[in-house]
């Protein structure tokens, strides 16, 4: 057990960091705290900053101002240090691809001097699934299985902090469900703080305790996602009803409802749309159509504002699509 | 000390790994000289009269063996540009690393390699050639010198170009006069004044000097000069290595 002391620092703590390259200035201002045991997503579109503020906190780059540590080390001056601490996933693959996969961890298990090296890289394989591919070499594994070898290695030398930059960008969706599993495997079982960068909305809301949006190199919000998002102004529920009479007093009466919007009606008789804006969407929908039944249900749907809308609420400009197909 | 002994037998291990995987290369090493040597070695062998007194056959075998310990080396330091393109240089410069450790593990494996395919290459050649072991502690001291120093380079220049076009390009326009001028082909004093003076500022020129003498027992250039040139410029190749890879990774 580490020391009360060491568990009150925050695993990541950035102050006004900022790079430029050139005249680009990747960061402008990171202000960041992560603290011990979290699993914190940073979120943003492509060029918005993450790699750069993942490179910075892993000792690859240096600042071009502000300062940053890891568990209290400062990423430039106790970079030895740092390196020790800290496991990378990088974006891009970085295993050789002529080893196999035990080769690969043990020779990470080497580079990190780590003891018993045989019994740490047999276990990792086995964590990973990989023990049945163990002994191709990297070239042959598919992408997932590469992908997980990238995680296992990234973890074998037991990392107090575990980076992981886009971790599941290019992969299928069962090896995307695959890596998500053992992310939160991870989570669970090591207590290890992990810090993933990601563009995509579904994977920071699944893994991520805690959400902060990165836009053209600043923090535009934080929090959990659920509160980022209920922060909109809560769930949407549309009715479509038989008969439209007396449903705002009807409806606005549930607890939690904020108000009631009736779709204008088409001219005539026909079905009514309404709109019922309502803090704890699911659990206000039994009450609600309890509420509407007199009114004859033909339809319902439960639209929760989704990190999507957090985003475009906060930057102004929409989420762009990362690229086409 | 002990941490940088260790990464050099981590990164040694691995380059080995390698080696052992890639038959087709070995085949080339193989091919290459055995051509050279049975067919432009053999036909000019009684045309050829040389000052030294050795028969060309036996200077040319020898000489192609220092070519292959150079150029091998040359590719081993070429190698950290795939391991930059491959994205695992960056796995390694994360690691709480000796930068040192890693150069001369490099240029630990390639001795080795080295090593191994000149005893093969030796073995085959002496029945019908006069190479052998006329001084083994110089032939060895002229392989591994070789190697560091052309390792060395090798990551220093890999550690400055971004991409792999620029580092064929250059090895490829600084390699080929540095072998010609050597000695490999002939003697360096049937040159001219001029590509004589050249000869003698390039490294390798000291190397296969001295592999030949190790190999054949002739030599142009004192032995003792030629290990002392080998020595200094190895050393001091490392050192370029260690800086230039230090900055690359400190970005």
């Amino acid at each position: 057990m580490p020391p009360a002391a060491t568990t009150r620092v925050p695993a990541l703590e950035t102050c006004g960091l900022e790079k430029r390259y050139g005249s680009v200035h990747a960061l402008a201002g990171l202000d960041l705290r992560v603290s011990q045991g979290a699993c914190y997503g940073l979120l943003g579109p492509n060029g918005a900053g993450k790699t750069t503020t993942v490179s910075i906190l892993t000792s690859q780059t240096r600042p071009t101002a502000g300062g940053a540590h890891v568990l209290g080390r400062d990423v430039v001056a106790e970079r030895g240090a740092v390196r020790g601490l800290v496991g990378i996933v990088f974006q891009e693959p970085t295993l050789d691809r002529e080893l196999t996969g035990r080769e690969q961890l043990d020779l990470h298990a080497r580079l990190y001097h780590l003891p018993e090296r045989r019994r740490r890289v047999a276990e990792s394989l086995a964590w990973l699934g990989l023990e049945r591919d163990a002994d191709r070499p990297v070239r042959q594994l598919s992408g997932g299985l590469r992908r997980r070898l990238e995680i296992g290695r990234g973890l074998l030398h037991q990392p107090r902090v575990l980076f992981l930059d886009e971790p599941t960008v290019g992969l299928d969706v069962a090896a995307r469900l695959a890596v998500w599993d053992h992310l939160r495997r991870v989570h669970a079982e090591g207590g290890t703080t992990l810090f993933l960068t990601t563009h995509s909305m579904q994977e920071a809301d699944t893994l991520c305790g805690r959400i902060g949006i990165l836009d053209r190199g600043r923090l535009v919000t934080e929090g959990e996602p659920e509160a980022l998002k209920a922060a909109l102004g809560g769930d949407r529920v549309a009715l479509e009803l038989e008969r439209g009479e007396g449903v705002e007093a009807a409806l606005g009466a549930v607890p939690g409802v904020i108000r009631v919007v009736p779709e204008p009606a088409p001219a005539g008789r026909g079905p009514v749309r309404v709109a019922i804006v309502t803090r704890d969407g699911p659990q206000r929908l039994p009450a609600l159509l309890e509420a509407a039944r007199p009114l004859g249900i033909r339809a319902v749907e439960l639209r929760r504002p989704t990190l999507e809308h957090v985003f475009l609420h906060h930057t102004g400009h929409p989420f762009e699509p990362e690229q086409a197909p | 000390m002990t941490t940088l002994l260790t990464d050099a037998a981590t990164i040694f291990r691995r380059e080995m790994l390698r080696y052992r995987r890639d038959r087709a290369y070995w085949i080339g090493q193989l091919v290459f000289p055995l051509a050279v040597v049975l067919f432009l070695g053999l036909g000019l062998n009684d045309v050829v009269r040389l000052p030294t007194g050795a028969d060309y056959l036996g200077h040319l075998a020898s000489g192609v063996l220092a070519l292959l310990v150079g150029s091998g080396a040359v590719g081993a330091g070429f190698s950290l540009i795939q391991d930059r393109d491959s994205g695992f240089l960056r796995a390694l410069v994360v690691a709480p690393v000796s930068r040192t450790g890693l150069v001369l593990g490099k240029i630990a494996a390639r001795g080795v390699a080295s090593l191994g395919l000149v005893t093969v290459l030796l073995a085959i050649f002496a029945p019908f050639t006069s190479v052998g072991l006329a001084h083994p502690g110089a032939a060895l001291l002229a392989i591994l010198g070789v190697t560091a120093c052309f390792v060395a380079l090798g990551v220093a220049l890999a550690a400055r170009l971004r991409s792999l076009e620029a580092f064929r390009l250059l090895a490829a326009l600084a390699t080929v006069p540095l072998y010609l001028l050597s000695g490999i082909f002939y003697p360096v004093t049937t040159l001219p004044a001029a590509s004589r003076a050249l000869a003698h500022a390039n490294p390798l020129t000291y190397g296969v000097d001295l592999l030949r003498y190790g190999l054949l027992g002739v030599h142009e250039i004192p032995p003792l000069r030629s290990a002392l040139v080998l020595v200094g410029l190895a050393a001091l190749s490392v050192g370029v290595a260690v800086a230039a890879f230090e900055r690359e990774a400190g970005r």
